[in-house]
């Protein structure tokens, strides 16, 4: 039996009309103005992604749903291309239709461990109390590199020590959020000093990149970034590859516990500065990308001012040096994350092999180097490699700048012999444990390089080593001490916490990994050992970067050396 | 690089070459690694990061993934082993400790719990779900056809490389950070709200069911629910030219679902229509038993049948007596007119045996050459100009050679919505470097990758092509030894477009002359550059000068004859070029030999055993006119739906009421079959077997997945049917005896036999007559043309027949959408499809809408001196502004009844793109169509 109904399906009843427009969000031109307004003549490069954004987010609060797709439009992307990269960093708020912009004011709390040990949660509880929502949000933050100063804070831009709630909150009405920039030795007072008379004399041919690359290895300078890869060899490595070759400079100081970028930015940027233009000549790098991370907008502005004070002066053509602003992210520290973030994507390390050196930025050789490895240049090939050599101990070459917080009376960068002990370092250089406290633990680098109790307080912190065979790492060499009034499963959960924050979330290992080992930790009762070393050993062994390969690291401490606090 | 790296694999000695991972080479040794975010098929970049297939290399500290890792001279891989298993099985157990149970989840069957099974892993009892009651994972079934659960989602990205790199569709992004690291449509907009196009390829590529066809889940959209297919059907997909190629799976005698299968076309993609608009085969319009028009029934030009009972015009037949009805009533008029007063039109849609057969029927049954198809309204002029200028109407390289292209223009086409997977190829190129250059007065989403969108004014096509051709001989671009030995006419063209300068065109065709003159350049200058087009080149009066243009710029440049370069027309129907191959057409019998060549029509004659007609027939719209002008007066009409698609729609429907004898053969009671004497119910693509031939000249095999449908028959039973009722004694033992048949007078076939296509699936003809391997690109030592020379005719400059004026101040322009397959017949019948589209549109500029008073969504009526059709408005910025388009395939808003049927003077194609409307609110009705 035929069953024909007729075929003009438009009569059914019930049918749903078609669409007012084609697919998707469309176009609002008065957004679509706007975006082009802010761009202004910039070129709509993909690359410049986390740049717009911030022009953006800056001016309105937010990246809302029609700025985002007008950016997307005008930069020729689709808007998951910009909303996905938008929603991996902290520093952007992404509001959708319907959806709230935030209030004028923000507060961010750095809730690292440090800070944490020095009461930020307190901290943050009373500023929730006592902020009129509408008008200020509270944010929990990761660190801040103010960890001498803990709790850290930053209320608008204005980054703020040893932060109370009723300090914050008096400030907010006075109008202190913006960025307040402290006394530093400026490009006149630096060449005064001497200053980039070495780059003159690089330039000029008197130094080659051999003697560079030779005197660097003689010194023993390592990166100082964490990996501590001999910075000579790197430069060697980099020039074997053919160009053109790029340059970056990784700001991204995140490792908690570490802030010595940041106070040699705040102090003597140019020293910093200069060592990239000494390193880029070397490696024939045509351009530098100097990384900064968002949380630093002091330094940010301190370098705007600079290299625009450089090009003005003539020291570097416009252009060499671009200073890229990072959006909230550690893992962009990991210098193949930090390189994706600079081409305007997420920061999701790459895999290994190839490495940077041959296939990094856009592609092309890149030499990637910390701030402060690049710090230290100027005076190796000034006063001699033995002079940076002789600073260490046996064994240890070379002087370090060591992040020193938590439990000691004067917390803050000390200038240290590579290969000194914490108990040295405490006693020597912190004027001894804080009052009341008890030495009880440390982590020798950051969050990643474990925690170790007080009585390794013996092994010489550097590189490999002792330390090595204790599965601990130097690391950003931020020690951070722990007291008898530290719980080290409290320490362990408030990294592990961070790490599952920071987890940029690409394998398995480590976003699942990093996830589960803080709720395992959080559980009551008795915690499965047994499933926490099943995670530690898939996390060590099969995720792609550093990151999650090191995360389980304070819970197998604290499994194997703290059994008490479990 | 052919060098081989022999590394050690598991203690034995193994060889890579270049770009082989270690996984890779795991498999050809036959031990397939665990994978989920690889995807192991074609255009599907390794990600590395599920971290499901490590493997232990000796000497490093950390395992690697054997999906990204490339072996290196000497490595020893350990695949097996405590530590890398233990890391496999904690992945697992990582992954499915966020998960539903098994069979709670969305697919039991997925790649995700196939491995884990292997494995032992179940879900995990000690580690928690990082989703709770207050954190579910979403759930969104707001798209049609797929459902989402992300509670099941690994964040693997496999769908994002699904979208973004194998079809480039640019919708799924991986949204957030962590374990919050999710993909999102858009802005994480609900799939059905996004611009997502619904081509499936991330529910192809979703290794868990967190992607997944609705079709084969329970009404939640939860779990999966057909647990088991009857049979799995290789076949080719129904809709456009590009020929996919699909495996369609059967549960029940119904299509549950169609995946993508490895193609030369397609390489497993599919778009919405192909993967999702499979159920108009289901439809229960489907015609099931033979009709036969009610004496009482009046036949009218504008018949309506929408909602009306068919049963009040037509009644139920036996076949017997629909056939002796249908056969009859032709008999009788062939008998008492004459030949003259016959005609018929195939389906590019049928095979190309069905086309063999039907024009067969119509030359040696009806005795005239009164035989065309919907290739005359999409085509007709770019074949005309092929053929005339290089000797042939198929394409010259495959639209997969954009991928070998270093500069590919698209001009007049949309593939993004008519020739979706074909846009896949041209959007991958452009993302490795190809200069992509687009050019149509409408806008369209390929324009965002390309290196130069020309919106051209509407019919200004030869002012600013001959312009590009100028500057080229301008600037000594052209390939002067090239054209030397192989082109004709270059010196009549060098002397007509001496006086198009980009500068003086620029007003014309609204295009600045440095975008015209870098384009020339652009095209000119590189290695290798391809041209495609569409009906917005060919659907004009001048759609002839304007195909003459772009062969004119290839020949003069050489960019033809070699791979990444040529010239290729997007055939539009799935068939398109098989039934012109096939002789579909009035003026040649197959493979285009002019019916009017006397040594080839006494070839005929002997073969068919009859005097054959030496005049060329007449072509659609000729043949609407003839009916109105009486000299034709039976029709038999196949699979095609004249009614919808022909311009000037009452005037054609006027043709198809005044004619004494209409047969239509079809699966539904199309717009056409209203007017029909005798309906005879046939079958639908996915019930045949038989040959299609695609764009790129690839000649592949359909099968039957399902039955006909109640009393339905074979289409081409039914044409033996009607020529044995004529009179000729045809038989034949099955579809594969029609293909001999046909292919043996047809040397383009050439040593394509039908057990060589049904093994090899695919065989793109020509075979070379030395090697029999297939030429995927021809014209590499000359074209096929008397003096062997490539053909340049100069175009001049000549305006659309109607433009607008102050009566009709609107450009009217037609075409296609997305969901919408042709007329609509089929795929208003697809639910998904119908629901995505669901009824009659006109589009224009929300400039135009804002400026005439008008609001999107509202009811608008859109007329010309030929009709009016109401639609509802929509807001496209692709639409330029004193334009409205409005496409073709809905029957309550029909395009066609607006269309100026003026033809091209040589293809004898309408100008579907352009004539003179006006729009005003739907209820203030205008009187044009008086």
């Amino acid at each position: 039996m035929n069953k024909h109904v007729g075929s003009g399906r438009s009569l059914r009843p019930g049918r749903k009309k078609s669409d007012k427009t084609p697919k998707g969000r469309q176009i609002d031109e008065g957004a679509l103005a706007e975006v082009r307004a802010l761009l202004g003549d910039q070129p709509r490069r993909r690359d410049l992604m986390i740049e717009f954004l911030h022009l953006i987010q800056d001016e309105y609060r937010c990246l809302s749903a029609a700025h985002i797709t007008a950016l997307a439009a005008e930069m020729k992307l689709a808007q998951a291309e910009v909303y996905e990269v938008a929603s991996f960093y902290d520093h952007f708020d992404v509001v959708r239709e319907g959806e709230a912009v935030p209030p004028p004011l923000t507060i961010r709390v750095c809730d690292s461990i440090s800070c944490m040990m020095a009461g930020s949660n307190e901290l943050i509880r009373n500023l929730e109390a006592g902020a009129d929502p509408a008008e200020i949000r509270v944010l929990h933050a990761p660190c801040m590199g103010r960890c001498d100063t803990a709790p850290a804070a930053r209320i608008g831009d204005r980054e703020v020590d040893h932060a109370d709630a009723d300090k914050l909150l008096a400030m907010a009405p006075n109008g202190e959020t913006d960025v307040l920039k402290p006394d530093y030795t400026g490009l006149d007072a630096y060449r005064a000093q001497g200053g980039y008379a070495l780059t003159g004399r690089v330039r000029a041919g008197e130094v080659s990149a051999d003697d560079l690359i030779q005197t660097l290895s003689d010194a023993g300078l390592r990166g100082l970034g964490g990996a501590g890869f001999p910075a000579g060899t790197k430069w060697k490595f980099v020039r074997s590859y053919a160009g053109p070759r790029l340059m970056t400079v990784n700001g991204d100081e995140g490792e908690p516990g570490t802030f010595k970028d940041r106070w040699y930015l705040e102090r003597d940027p140019h020293r910093a500065l200069e060592g990239a233009i000494i390193a880029a000549h070397a490696v024939e790098a045509e351009r530098i990308y100097f990384y900064m991370r968002d949380e630093y907008p002091a330094v940010l502005e301190i370098l705007r001012v600079e290299i625009a004070a450089l090009e003005s002066a003539g020291l570097i053509e416009d252009g060499f040096i671009e200073l890229r602003r990072g959006a909230g992210a550690y893992i962009c520290g990991e210098e193949s994350a930090m390189i994706e973030s600079i081409e305007g994507k997420r920061g999701l390390p790459r895999h290994r092999p190839p490495y940077i050196a041959e296939v990094g930025l856009f592609g092309q050789p890149t030499l990637n180097h910390n701030v402060e490895t690049l710090w230290w240049i100027r005076d190796i090939v000034e006063k001699g490699p033995k002079w940076f050599a002789n600073q260490g101990r046996d064994g240890h070459p070379g002087i370090r700048s060591w992040s020193v917080s938590g439990r000691v009376k004067n917390p803050g960068v000390k200038l240290a012999p590579a290969g000194v002990t914490v108990r040295e370092l405490i006693d020597d250089h912190c004027g001894g444990m804080a009052d009341g406290h008890t030495f009880k633990a440390y982590l020798p680098g950051g969050a990643s390089g474990g925690i170790l109790p007080a009585s390794m307080d013996d092994i010489p912190l550097d590189f490999g080593g002792k330390l090595a065979e204790v599965d601990a790492f130097v690391g950003s060499h931020a020690v951070v001490v722990l007291s008898d009034r530290d719980s080290i499963r409290d320490a362990a959960l408030n990294l592990l916490e961070f790490f599952s924050h920071e987890s940029c979330g690409q394998c398995t290992p480590c976003r699942g990994g990093t996830e589960k080992m803080v709720q395992l930790l959080k559980s009551d009762g008795k915690i499965d050992e047994n499933a926490l070393r099943d995670l530690e050993a898939v996390m060590r062994d099969a995720s792609i970067c550093g990151l999650g390969q090191a995360a389980p690291n304070p819970v197998n401490h604290l499994l194997t050396y703290f059994r008490d606090d479990l | 690089m052919t060098d081989k790296i022999k590394f050690i694999l598991d203690g034995k000695e193994v060889s890579a070459s270049n770009g082989e991972t270690i996984w890779d080479v795991a498999k050809r040794e036959g031990n397939t690694l665990p994978h989920l975010c690889h995807v192991d098929k074609p255009g599907y970049r390794t990600d590395g990061n599920c971290r499901a297939c490590v493997v232990e290399v000796e000497g490093e500290r950390t395992l690697a993934a054997s999906c990204i890792r490339k072996p290196t001279e000497g490595m020893k891989v350990k695949t097996g082993g405590e530590r890398s298993e233990k890391a496999r099985q904690m992945v697992f157990e990582l992954l499915a400790a966020d998960m539903p149970a098994k069979d709670d989840g969305p697919d039991n069957q997925s790649q995700f719990w196939e491995w884990a099974g292997r494995m032992g892993v179940t879900g995990s009892e000690r580690l928690p779900s990082k989703f709770s009651d207050a954190h579910p994972g979403e759930h969104d079934v707001s798209n049609p056809a797929i459902a989402v659960n992300l509670d099941a989602c690994i964040a693997c990205g496999a769908c994002v490389r699904a979208c973004r790199e194998v079809q480039v569709n640019d919708v799924i992004g991986m949204g957030g950070r962590g374990h919050y690291s999710a993909p999102v449509f858009d802005i994480h907009d609900p799939m059905g709200l996004s611009t997502c196009v619904t081509c499936g390829e991330c529910v192809q590529a979703c290794p868990t069911g967190a992607l997944y066809e609705k079709s084969l889940m329970d009404t939640d959209g939860k779990k999966r629910v057909v647990q088991d297919f009857d049979r799995a059907v290789d076949s080719v997909c129904p809709f456009c030219g590009v020929g996919c190629q699909t495996t369609v799976y059967v549960k029940d005698d119904k299509i549950v679902q169609v995946d993508g299968r490895e193609g030369p076309a397609n390489e497993n993609r599919l778009c919405v229509k192909g993967r999702f608009g499979f159920d108009y085969v289901h439809s229960p319009e489907r015609l099931t038993k033979p009709l036969i028009r009610r004496e009482d029934a009046p036949k009218e030009a504008d018949i309506d049948l929408t909602g009306v009972d068919p049963m009040t015009v037509f009644r139920e037949a036996t076949w017997e007596e629909a056939l002796e009805k249908a056969a009859g009533g032709l008999k009788t008029i062939l008998d008492r007119d004459g030949s003259p007063a016959m005609a018929g039109f195939g389906s590019a849609k049928g095979s190309n045996e069905e086309a063999y057969l039907f024009q067969k029927l119509v030359r040696q049954g009806f005795g005239t050459n009164n035989v065309d198809h919907c290739t005359r309204l999409c085509h007709a002029s770019s074949v005309a100009a092929l053929l005339e200028g290089v000797g042939s109407g198929a394409v010259s390289a495959p639209f997969t050679d954009a991928m070998h292209a270093d500069c590919v223009i698209v001009i007049g086409a949309r593939p993004g919505q008519n020739h979706p997977v074909a846009a896949t190829y041209f959007k991958q190129a452009a993302k490795r470097g190809t200069k992509l250059i687009i050019m149509d007065p409408r806008g369209q989403g390929l324009m965002r990758h390309a290196d130069h969108a020309l919106q051209f004014k509407p019919g200004t096509d030869v002012a600013m092509l001959n312009a590009i051709i100028h500057v080229i001989i301008e600037e000594n671009l052209y390939d002067r030894q090239y054209v030397q030995a192989n082109v004709s006419g270059f010196e009549a063209l060098k002397e007509k477009v001496k006086d198009f300068s980009p500068e003086a065109m620029a007003e014309v065709c609204g295009i600045d002359a440095d975008v015209l003159r870098d384009v020339a350049r652009t095209y000119a200058t590189s290695e290798r550059s391809i041209i495609f087009w569409g009906m917005g080149v060919s659907q004009h009066t001048h759609g002839t000068d304007n195909a003459r243009c772009l062969i004119a710029m290839s020949l003069i440049t050489g960019q033809v004859g070699r791979q990444g370069t040529g010239l290729h027309p997007l055939r539009g129907q799935n068939n398109v070029q098989g039934a012109s191959d096939a002789g579909l057409i009035p003026m040649f019998y197959p493979d285009y030999k002019p019916v009017g060549a006397e040594d080839i029509r006494s070839k005929y004659e002997d073969v068919w055993g009859r005097a054959l007609d030496p005049q060329r027939g007449l072509t659609v719209v000729e043949i609407v006119d003839a009916i109105h002008e009486g000299t034709v007066k039976a029709m038999y009409v196949m699979g095609e739906n004249p009614a919808m698609s022909d311009p000037d729609q009452l005037h054609a429907r006027g043709a198809l009421a005044k004619l004494d004898q209409l047969v239509v053969q079809d699966i539904f009671l199309t717009e056409t079959a209203w007017h029909a004497d005798v309906v005879l119910p046939a079958s639908a693509h996915a019930e045949k077997l038989g040959t299609f031939t695609n764009t790129n000249r690839q000649v592949q095999v359909g099968r039957p997945a399902i039955p006909t449908p109640g009393e339905a028959r074979q289409d081409w039973e039914l044409i033996v049917e009607i020529a044995n009722r004529l009179g000729l004694d045809w038989s034949y033992g099955g579809i594969n005896e029609v293909y001999d048949e046909m292919a043996s007078l047809m040397p383009s076939l050439g040593g394509i036999t039908w057990s060589k296509l049904t093994g090899e699936e695919s065989v793109t003809y020509p075979l070379n007559k030395e090697t029999g391997l297939s030429e995927w690109v021809i014209f590499g030592e000359g074209f096929p043309t008397n003096d062997g020379k490539g053909k340049i005719v100069a175009a001049d400059l000549l305006p659309p027949d109607e433009v607008p004026d102050d009566e009709f101040p609107m450009v009217l322009t037609t075409g296609r959408l997305l969901e919408h397959w042709h007329t609509g017949a089929m795929t208003r019948r697809s639910d998904v499809l119908d629901e995505l589209e669901p009824e009659g549109i006109a589009a224009m500029n929300p400039h135009e809408i804002a400026r005439q008073g008008f609001v999107a969504g509202q009811m608008i009526s859109v007329a010309t001196r030929r009709g009016t059709i109401e639609a509802r408005l929509r807001a496209d910025r692709e639409v330029a502004d004193g334009m409205v388009f409005v496409p073709f395939c809905f029957n309550e808003a029909p395009a066609n009844r607006l269309t100026n049927p003026q033809l091209d003077p040589f293809g004898k194609i309408p100008e579907f793109k352009f004539c003179a409307a006006r729009v005003g609110a739907a209820d203030d009705r205008m009187e044009a169509a008086e």
